[in-house]
């Protein structure tokens, strides 16, 4: 696997981080700590890895969260009325990419722009879900259910090991296929992507189907995991997953980022707010490290590019040469 | 007095916590120990309190009796909970406080059913575990710290609210969010209520959800006061939410024609109260609550029984119900504008 020079940095910062919270945070290292760990990033990356990809297209998913819990409702409501577990999971299914869809056809068909339209369907989402539950939750499923959220394989936690191959997945969607590349392309010139022959629509649409089945297994996860399914479950990953994305080198205007990148970027914020908890640390202060490390991690990687830049720019006017050899 | 307290603490729990550690743990933790001030630091009870979520008005008094408590009982407490009213983020909170090997934990559901799993799990470390402020599930809780009884409180809160606008005429609910259940059971309670006994009033729409904010509460009580020309009260559940409707109707001039009442903090409440754009505040002390909350965990923890009818110092008499595990913590107070100063909450 190779590492760009800001994941290099960024990987830097994780182990580093781990070091120091090894040494100092009590139980960190505990197996009871690792695990819950395990058990919670699953949730946060799932729904940052449907965030990425949609971030390279230069767009944003705002109604992410909020298909994760109108499609975990459904699986729910699927689970209560004594479906079979893969039954109840297919109604999320439907669910999560009806909703997606709902998205990629006003996107790429109709052009709406993607910020608009998804805080759009974010209040749509969020008052279908609360029209069917009433704001309450939905519980009391079959035992065999909480297999998914509750098990471990070895000592992974079984819903790291769904985010694991999710990972692995949309790393060779992105790099292998050709909607992957197009995507990239898209997200870093749209009028080359068009004008090169990419169906443009057909990608977009694709983009935000995949950013919704993320948010469906991380419905699942949750479901399991908290035992209902409910209007605000996972509401708060909204803004955190942006943040993770970002902070794992993805660009806002789209075009370049990689899972890698952002894989980094969420163990990064999930070591925090666990070493954090474990000093006994406010919650504010959880959210205000969160948001420094963001910042000072961005703001260095923009300095280091401009530096960068312009050392190159110096070079060339020292040597005279309108290409210096760089 | 507090200095025997805390030499009783320590005392009791030297062979308490001997018994739960796995000899792992027992042995790591052997090298610190030995050392004189820092292993009675150690060795005193840890109780952590978790609220719905930290920083609004209501949990951070909360969070001043329950710290108050550890201080003068000898306990450590924290006080810790999620920044948004997400579940999952609850979830997280109380598995980092599984990892920390707290002696105690008592939470503030903001969902029941997504807390069972992991109460259950850390039941299973050895944890008492409590809730107080909002019932979680029965078959995982040793006590259910209440504050008031819902049924009593859902009912009085209506008889406020006809005192101010009369027995009969149009109504309004404002709510913090459709999906707590708190509030939906002194909601409930209050319309049934409010159907037997005074037939006359009007409820003109469904509840209305605020988000727990005072600036959503404002608008949706613009937007009802638009809509309702005669209408004569609202009711507002949350603690933030009666603001909110006492600032729209303090702006439209109307504190004469419509009676607000609702659950809020006496000095929240106070600039409300004083134009009688709020007439009356309902609720209970949320800084004895998380006292009490404390004070029963170390009572636990120490192999105490809580019975009904034991006065707990700063709280009063409690009574437990018989089934006993769920305690109530006394009356409701009443909040108004001649009371509103002598509560610093």
């Amino acid at each position: 696997m190779r590492f760009s020079l800001y994941e290099k940095v960024l990987l830097a910062v994780f182990l580093g981080l781990f070091g120091l919270f090894a040494l100092t945070a009590p139980n960190f290292l505990s197996e009871t700590n690792l695990k819950s760990m395990m058990v919670q990033m699953p949730e946060l990356g799932l729904i940052s890895l449907g965030m990425m990809v949609v971030i390279l297209t230069s767009g944003i998913d705002l109604s992410i969260t909020y298909i994760s819990s109108l499609s975990g409702i459904a699986v729910a409501w699927g689970l209560v009325q004594g479906w079979p577990v893969p039954l109840a999971i297919a109604a999320g299914a439907c669910t999560a990419l009806l909703c997606g869809l709902f998205n990629g056809f006003f996107i790429a068909r109709i052009g709406v722009s993607p910020i608009v339209l998804t805080l759009g369907s974010m209040l749509l989402f969020e008052g279908l879900a609360l029209r069917v539950t009433k704001g309450g939750s939905i519980s009391g499923f079959p035992e065999s259910y909480y297999v998914i959220g509750g098990s471990s394989v070895g000592p992974i936690p079984l819903p790291m090991l769904f985010f694991i191959a999710a990972a692995i997945v949309t790393s060779v969607l992105l790099n292998r296929t050709v909607w992957g590349r197009s995507a990239y392309m898209l997200g870093s010139n749209p009028t080359a992507a068009l004008y090169s022959g990419i169906p443009v629509r057909r990608v977009l649409i694709y983009v935000y189907l995949f950013s919704a089945l993320m948010a469906l297994i991380a419905a699942v996860i949750m479901t399991s995991r908290y035992n209902s399914g409910k209007v605000d479950y996972g509401s708060s990953y909204l803004l955190l997953s942006v943040a993770a994305v970002v902070l794992g080198g993805t660009s806002v205007r789209g075009g370049s980022g990689t899972v890698k990148g952002t894989v980094i970027g969420v163990c990064i914020f999930q070591i925090l707010s666990s070493a954090l908890n474990l000093y006994g640390l406010s919650p504010h202060i959880v959210n205000v490290m969160m948001g420094g490390i963001l910042i000072v991690v961005l703001v260095a990687n923009y300095l280091s590019e401009h530096i960068k830049h312009a050392l190159h720019d110096i070079g060339r006017v020292l040597t005279g040469k309108a290409s210096a050899s760089s | 007095m507090t200095f025997a307290l805390f030499l009783a603490a320590c005392g009791s729990n030297n062979s308490a916590g001997g018994g739960q550690d796995n000899p792992a743990e027992t042995a790591g933790s052997a090298n610190t120990s030995s050392s004189g001030g820092d292993s009675a630091a150690g060795d005193k009870l840890t109780i952590a309190v978790v609220p719905k979520l930290v920083g609004i008005p209501y949990f951070n008094a909360s969070e001043a009796g329950a710290v108050k408590a550890g201080e003068e009982l000898g306990v450590n407490v924290i006080y810790t909970g999620p920044t948004q009213a997400d579940a999952a983020q609850q979830v997280k909170v109380i598995e980092d406080l599984i990892s920390k090997q707290v002696d105690a934990i008592a939470v503030a559901p903001n969902d029941a059913a997504a807390l069972t799993p992991v109460l259950k799990k850390a039941k299973d470390a050895g944890i008492l575990v409590m809730d107080w402020d909002t019932h979680a599930d029965r078959s995982v809780v040793e006590l259910s710290v209440n504050q008031i009884d819902n049924q009593m409180f859902g009912e009085h809160i209506i008889d406020r609210l006809v005192e101010h606008m009369g027995d009969s005429g149009e109504y309004a609910i404002v709510t913090g969010g459709l999906s707590a259940s708190n509030l939906n059971t002194w909601i409930d309670f209050g319309q049934s209520y409010a159907k037997e006994k005074y037939p006359n009033l009007k409820l003109v729409t469904e509840r209305i959800p605020s988000d727990e904010k005072q600036q959503v509460a404002y608008q949706k009580t613009l937007e009802i006061l638009k809509a309702y020309p005669d209408l004569k009260g609202i009711a507002a559940y949350s603690t933030v939410a009666p603001l909110g409707a006492a600032q729209a109707v303090q702006e439209k001039g109307l504190q004469n024609t419509v009676a607000v009442v609702g659950t809020a903090l006496p000095t929240d409440s106070g600039p409300f109260l004083e134009d009688g754009s709020l007439d009356v505040a309902v609720l209970w002390d949320p800084a004895k609550l998380g006292y009490l909350t404390v004070y029963l965990a170390k009572e636990l923890l120490e192999g105490r029984a809580v019975t009904d009818g034991m006065d707990v110092p700063n709280v009063g008499k409690i009574t437990v119900a018989s089934d006993g595990i769920t305690v109530v913590m006394g009356p409701p107070s009443d909040f108004t504008k001649d009371n509103y100063k002598d509560f610093d909450f």
